[in-house]
């Protein structure tokens, strides 16, 4: 009677010229993680945000992305490394990093522009995207964001997938969490990690201050995961629920 | 022993000799230089060939124009000037500290060559090399060495070629000069002349005492200097180090790339001369003359000193392509400021950076594509104003150590509290607002209409009201529901002075 390890080794003898390593699981490749600094979504994604490819933070307005992205941010940033926010759209608050504990003398804040009144943001997308690849080429920086997160999905999708090849490749290359905010996913298969954002709700301090609000968290697309979905109809994707803080300044004078 | 050494270098006849550095053709000639205003001038300075002649100095220009055959030149300041900066800068390959001892239209220095023995050699062979360089540059020099600065000064003005005192023979090698060497008042010399004293060796067998006694004070300096014992505190002239590199076109330029290639050749002249002191460049100012009498000027200052000659002149063109010259360009200068070279200690557990020259780079390229001045650091300012903030330039240096409590340190703190975030709108839009008992209940923003669940406030501010940039503003935060059933909270502002409302932020 053959044990099981040597049939395993007569079967894969047999098949190797067809299927290579038929029984035998490819080996993994540990990705190296950073950590977002908040402990559920950390959780999560079994230690953070991966280094060296693309990570999407996809959802609607007020759904959390830029305050996850803030909290990534302002942890590499204590770690003594430079980030790079570049804002398609003009929208990034200081006050608000300079609250989430981002060091703003190692931010490097690039914020497209139209050339003229006109709505279509064309020029900002090519601006931003030119901007992501220079700085991807440059290296050094611990995390870039891509903020895309005012801009219409049926305009940031016609982004080519040209591109979020190369940006996978620049992030591979020299080391560089790439985070895009946006509406909907763009990268596709080019995204190691897209985490799927959504408000849960609202917490009113007295009721009459906006003391914080509670998001939600779910793994749209994790690469390297080791957790196969079950396959029994209830495809639905782990999430967490993790609070943000309001401003502060409104409940001390409250 | 004395542990002081120095070597005289005398060209006599100065302006003469600058001006036939460079007219070879006349260097046989009888050669006059005459200074002075027309038709006032005088003869100042003149060579050897003038002299065989007849000619002297002080003659007037009416005499030296009856001399037939003698060449009469005007004295140029610029000539001389740039002569004696050769004569320095090849000094200054023998030993950096040199003292300036100009005497009458002489130019003479002193070069400090203690110690120089391992380099040139003992002090003869110093003082034959250094005379055979100065005479590669055309003049014609005498070198004096002597442990005594003045016995070497004085020997060198009153010899020819090369001559090399040994310690303690100062005084004989004075003994023959003429007193005259000395450039006394006239109504001493004439004494000395009476008492029958014509050479320092006669003026140094006179007792002090009794020569000060009936001269002054002054007699025991001039023994001092005819005995070779004269003391001097050295001053070395500081060496005014400037980089700057002019070109002057033949015809206007108007292409960027023309102007790069001259800029480049500049560039590599700016940093070859940096590197032999040592240094860097640690800033670039560009000027441009323009035509129609304007003026541009440019200054790029990369994070780090450098002579990278590549990275300075990307940095020329990205800063010429983001600024080019209004008009035609008609001079073109170049000055740079030197700086120490950069010297960055890496670490092997220190965080990933960019490199700060490719930085640089990068950072110009982005500021060409979004703005000048849309790109850096934001930093807070110090004031209520919601929303106010300043671009700084981001630099690694900047980074470096200004932060200095690693993420470990932090998290035994205990990690920072995520807060919610503002996504601002730039500028703000103007919306319509509904409001029941002072409340917003509604807003419209020109695209789609939200129906407010809550709204909290308000948050009155306002500030410099003693000044045009007062702002008095209201603040409520509003969670709205929009006609599609998205659910948003976000930031409503009422301007205190018109009541006009804006959509001014969005949390996410």
């Amino acid at each position: 009677m053959p044990t099981a390890s040597a049939l395993r080794i007569q079967i894969e003898h047999s098949l190797e010229r067809r299927f290579p390593a038929a029984l035998t699981p490819v080996p993994r490749t540990i990705r190296e993680t950073a950590a977002t600094g908040i402990p559920a979504v950390d959780g999560l994604l079994d230690g953070g945000l991966p280094v060296g490819a693309i990570s999407e933070i996809v959802g609607p307005a007020s759904s959390g992305r830029t305050s996850l992205a803030l909290a990534f941010v302002a942890r590499r940033t204590r770690e003594e490394r430079v980030c790079a926010w570049i804002d398609a759209n003009d929208g990034f608050d200081s006050e608000s990093a300079a609250a989430n504990g981002v060091a703003l003398h190692r931010l490097l804040w690039v914020r497209c522009k139209s050339p003229g009144a006109t709505a279509k943001p064309w020029a900002r997308l090519d601006q931003a995207m030119r901007a992501t690849d220079l700085l991807l080429q440059a290296g050094g920086f611990a995390a870039l964001v891509l903020d895309l997160g005012a801009t219409a999905p049926e305009h940031a999708c016609r982004i080519p997938l040209a591109t979020w090849f190369r940006f996978r490749q620049g992030a591979d290359r020299t080391r560089s969490s790439l985070l895009v905010v946006a509406q909907k996913a763009l990268a596709q298969s080019s995204a190691a990690v897209v985490l799927e954002c959504a408000p849960l709700n609202v917490q009113a301090g007295n009721g009459t201050v906006l003391s914080g609000c509670k998001y939600q968290v779910s793994t749209g697309r994790i690469r390297s995961s080791t957790t196969t979905l079950p396959i029994d109809g209830k495809r639905k994707p782990p999430a967490v629920a993790w609070p943000a803080a309001g401003m502060g300044q409104r409940e001390a004078r409250a | 022993m004395s542990n002081e050494l120095y070597a005289c270098v005398h060209a006599e006849e100065f302006p003469a000799q600058a001006l036939l550095r460079l007219r070879t053709d006349l260097a046989a000639q009888p050669v006059v230089v005459l200074e002075g205003r027309p038709p006032l001038e005088t003869v100042c300075s003149l060579n050897r060939a003038a002299r065989l002649k007849g000619a002297a100095l002080g003659m007037t220009r009416l005499e030296a124009e009856s001399m037939d055959g003698l060449i009469r030149l005007p004295r140029s300041g610029e000539t001389e000037a740039a002569a004696r900066a050769v004569l320095l800068e090849c000094a200054a390959h023998f030993s950096p500290r040199i003292e300036q001892v100009d005497q009458g239209t002489a130019c003479a220095c002193v070069l400090d060559i203690a110690g120089t023995e391992r380099l040139f050699g003992p002090p003869a062979t110093l003082a034959e090399r250094l005379r055979a360089a100065l005479i590669a540059t055309g003049l014609r020099v005498s070198v004096a060495v002597s442990e005594n600065l003045h016995t070497a000064r004085l020997k060198a003005a009153t010899t020819r070629g090369i001559t090399v005192i040994a310690p303690g023979g100062e005084a004989t090698a004075l003994s023959k000069i003429p007193l005259t060497a000395l450039q006394l008042p006239e109504d001493h010399a004439l004494t000395f002349t009476l008492w029958g004293i014509r050479t320092f060796a006669e003026l140094s067998a006179l007792p002090e005492a009794d020569l000060v006694a009936r001269i002054g004070r002054q007699a025991v300096e001039w023994r001092e200097l005819a005995r070779g014992t004269r003391p001097h505190t050295f001053q070395p002239i500081e060496d005014e180090f400037a980089l700057r590199e002019f070109y002057a076109f033949d015809t206007p330029v108007e292409e960027v790339d023309s102007l790069l290639f001259m800029g480049a050749r500049m560039i590599d002249c700016l940093a070859m001369r940096a590197a032999t002191h040592a240094m860097a460049i640690a800033s670039l100012t560009v000027q441009m003359q323009l035509e129609g009498g304007q003026a541009q000027e440019r200054t790029i200052r990369p994070a780090l000193a450098t002579i990278d000659r590549k990275f300075l002149l990307k940095l020329l063109q990205l800063e010429m392509g983001a600024h080019p010259p209004q008009a035609a360009v008609l001079t073109l200068t170049l000055s740079a400021q030197a700086g120490q070279s950069s010297k960055v200690q890496l670490g092997l557990f220190s965080p990933q950076m960019p490199e700060p020259s490719r930085l640089d780079v990068t950072i110009a390229r982005l500021k060409a594509i979004a703005g000048e001045d849309r790109v850096g650091s934001p930093v807070l300012e110090d004031t209520h104003r919601p929303g106010s903030f300043r671009m700084e330039s981001f630099s690694i240096a900047q980074t470096a150590g200004a932060y200095t409590r690693g993420a470990s340190e932090q998290d035994e703190e205990g990690p920072v509290k995520p807060r919610m975030a503002l996504r601002r709108i730039r500028p703000p839009a103007p919306v319509r607002v509904q409001l029941r008992e002072l409340k917003p209940v509604s807003f419209f923003d020109r695209e789609q209409s939200y129906k407010i669940a809550a709204a909290y406030g308000p948050w009155r501010t306002s500030g410099c009201w003693w000044s045009t940039e007062a702002w008095n503003t209201e603040e409520w935060d509003v969670l709205a529901e929009a006609n599609g059933g998205a659910a948003v909270a976000c930031l409503l502002v009422r301007d205190g002075g018109n009541g006009q409302w804006q959509l001014e932020a969005f949390y996410d």
